[in-house]
């Protein structure tokens, strides 16, 4: 599957799904959230993907563009190779990223990830469900991905 | 003069102890209860003597001025607050709540016909809605607990890696003092949560989660000293003095504020940044718990000031007293966390080791920056503007070194 892409993140809530126990464990999740991938050549293709969580699923993904990522609790933004370096650590360890590519990790110092918000207590919220969305992302290591940009 | 003797007595300083006033103490309640014995046997008798005739009274069947019939309806994640809230007469706070009802009888009961012979418990103070709503607060509580977790089970304790002594002697020291100031985190809410009566149940509901957390919180960080080898390290006497401060704020509102915007932001910053003070797998994974039960207290305490400074009978005033509140918080926060045993094991773990404790303070002092932005982010957000007249200043070595 092709990192990003909507049905990347879909097969993701799927995995959601079938792991629905861990879920359970960490707890309730929901709010919205977009994940927005910058091009790697600076050609204007950014790409913005939303996904809309309850309870412990994921109920909605979609590709929104620039202006509707506002509408979301928070958004977090980096280049499509920070997130590939991301996704790769994660599956090098076995569906946990090593110490430095963690979520929150790598959006405390504001790079390389940016989380923002415009409303601090909508950011707050990527803290209030940080546990769930790292779980989220570390299915990924079930998901054979390809990413549109060559080494 | 009897007036006079009551004031002074409330002039009095707590006593500090009770296990040596046993007897004076047990005096005191058995003529507290003698004062109010023809009250219990008003209420006693005729239930005595009916239950002698073999007769029921049955009146609790009566549903007058009840909403008898009423039915709360689920929601898919289950019936929340908020779900048995919908119906008016359950889910519409009262603004003040009257003397008859500053006890424990529930929001939505039948309780008008018995005001008269209903208790005021002297010690529910904290009495309107402006004083300490918040309307996040359902959502929060029910959030909480979905979001328990467990310090014994859920932290894979055996996977501790053994560190340095350097690294180990900071994780323990910081260790110690988030085990101080969990403590002080519970404690500020229970103090309050029996200021308030029962007509706020959801406020007092999500407190009782907070003291949970805070609970878990002091148990998982006492646990982590000890689980490496190592063990408690120093206390911090600065913080105590400030703890202090805190746990003596006059009013719930301003309490509420130091602990939650002031004191819980700083702490959730430190465990955002426990991602780089983590030196283990068991040491994040602890941060990032305690992270998330963090964010709650502050949202929580973020929209309780703006519910205070909006609604307000007198807005003007609560705007000058939060902000005289304000200087003496940020004050007494940033000096207490500028102590060795808070700053200098921080710097050792963001530095990698105490050969790196120079550049650990650049991590240090780009947490301060953030946690004075977050901070004054969520003052933005609640409605008060301290961002020209912060007190929380510049981390001095950052100042001396720049």
């Amino acid at each position: 599957m092709i990192f990003p892409s909507v049905e990347w993140f879909a097969r993701l809530g799927e995995l959601m799904e079938e792991n629905r126990s861990v879920h359970q464990h960490v707890g309730e999740i929901d709010c919205s959230c977009v994940w927005t991938v910058f091009d790697a050549d600076g050609q204007g293709t950014d790409r913005h993907f939303q996904t809309t969580f309850e309870l412990y699923s994921l109920v909605d993904v979609r590709e929104i563009t620039e202006e509707e990522r506002v509408k979301a609790n928070f958004i977090l933004e980096t280049d499509v190779w920070v997130w590939k370096e991301m996704l790769e650590s994660i599956a090098e360890g076995g569906g946990r990223p090593d110490l430095e590519h963690s979520l929150n990790r790598l959006s405390l110092p504001g790079v390389p990830i940016r989380l923002w918000a415009e409303d601090p207590l909508d950011r707050d919220m990527f803290f209030r469900f940080n546990g769930s969305l790292q779980e989220f992302m570390n299915a990924s290591v079930h998901i054979p991905t390809t990413y549109l940009v060559e080494e | 003069m009897a007036d006079l003797t009551d004031a002074i007595a409330k002039l009095d300083p707590p006593p500090l102890a009770t296990h040596d006033r046993e007897e004076e103490l047990c005096a005191a309640y058995e003529a507290a209860f003698e004062a109010d014995r023809e009250t219990w046997i008003n209420f006693a008798t005729p239930a005595v003597e009916r239950l002698e005739k073999g007769s029921f009274s049955l009146a609790w069947m009566n549903t007058d001025g009840g909403v008898w019939g009423t039915r709360v309806k689920p929601s898919s994640r289950g019936l929340t607050f908020m779900d048995v809230n919908r119906p008016k007469v359950y889910g519409t706070v009262a603004d003040s709540v009257p003397p008859e009802y500053r006890n424990l009888t529930p929001r939505g009961s039948i309780r008008e016909p018995y005001k008269d012979m209903l208790p005021v418990y002297d010690d529910f103070v904290v009495t309107e809605k402006w004083d300490l709503w918040a309307d996040n607060v359902s959502t929060l509580y029910e959030e909480a607990k979905a979001r328990q977790w467990n310090a014994t089970k859920d932290i894979a304790w055996d996977e501790l890696e053994p560190l340095p002594e350097d690294l180990e002697k900071a994780a323990c020291q910081l260790a110690t003092f988030l085990t101080e100031i969990e403590f002080l985190a519970g404690d500020f809410p229970a103090k309050w949560m029996y200021r308030i009566p029962a007509e706020f149940l959801e406020i007092k509901a999500f407190l009782a989660t907070q003291i949970m957390d805070e609970a878990r919180h002091l148990e998982v960080f006492r646990k982590r000293a000890l689980a490496g080898g190592g063990g408690l390290l120093h206390v911090n006497p600065m913080f105590e003095w400030g703890s202090k401060a805190l746990m003596a704020s006059p009013t719930h509102t301003s309490g509420a504020y130091f602990l939650n915007l002031i004191g819980e932001g700083f702490i959730l910053s430190v465990f955002r940044g426990g991602e780089f003070l983590a030196r283990t797998h068991v040491d994040r994974e602890i941060f990032r718990r305690c992270l998330q039960d963090e964010a709650r207290h502050v949202a929580f305490g973020t929209i309780e000031l703006k519910n205070y400074l909006e609604n307000h009978p007198e807005p003007e005033q609560a705007m000058a007293v939060m902000h005289r509140y304000a200087d003496i918080a940020e004050v007494l926060v940033s000096t207490s966390i500028l102590q060795p045993v808070v700053l200098e094991p921080l710097a050792v773990l963001m530095g990698g080791g105490l050969d790196e404790i120079d550049s650990g303070m650049d991590g240090v002092a780009f947490l301060w920056d953030v946690v004075k932005e977050e901070y004054l982010q969520r003052c933005d957000r609640a409605g008060l503007f301290r961002r020209d007249v912060c007190k929380f200043g510049e981390l001095p070595w950052k100042a001396a070194v720049s």
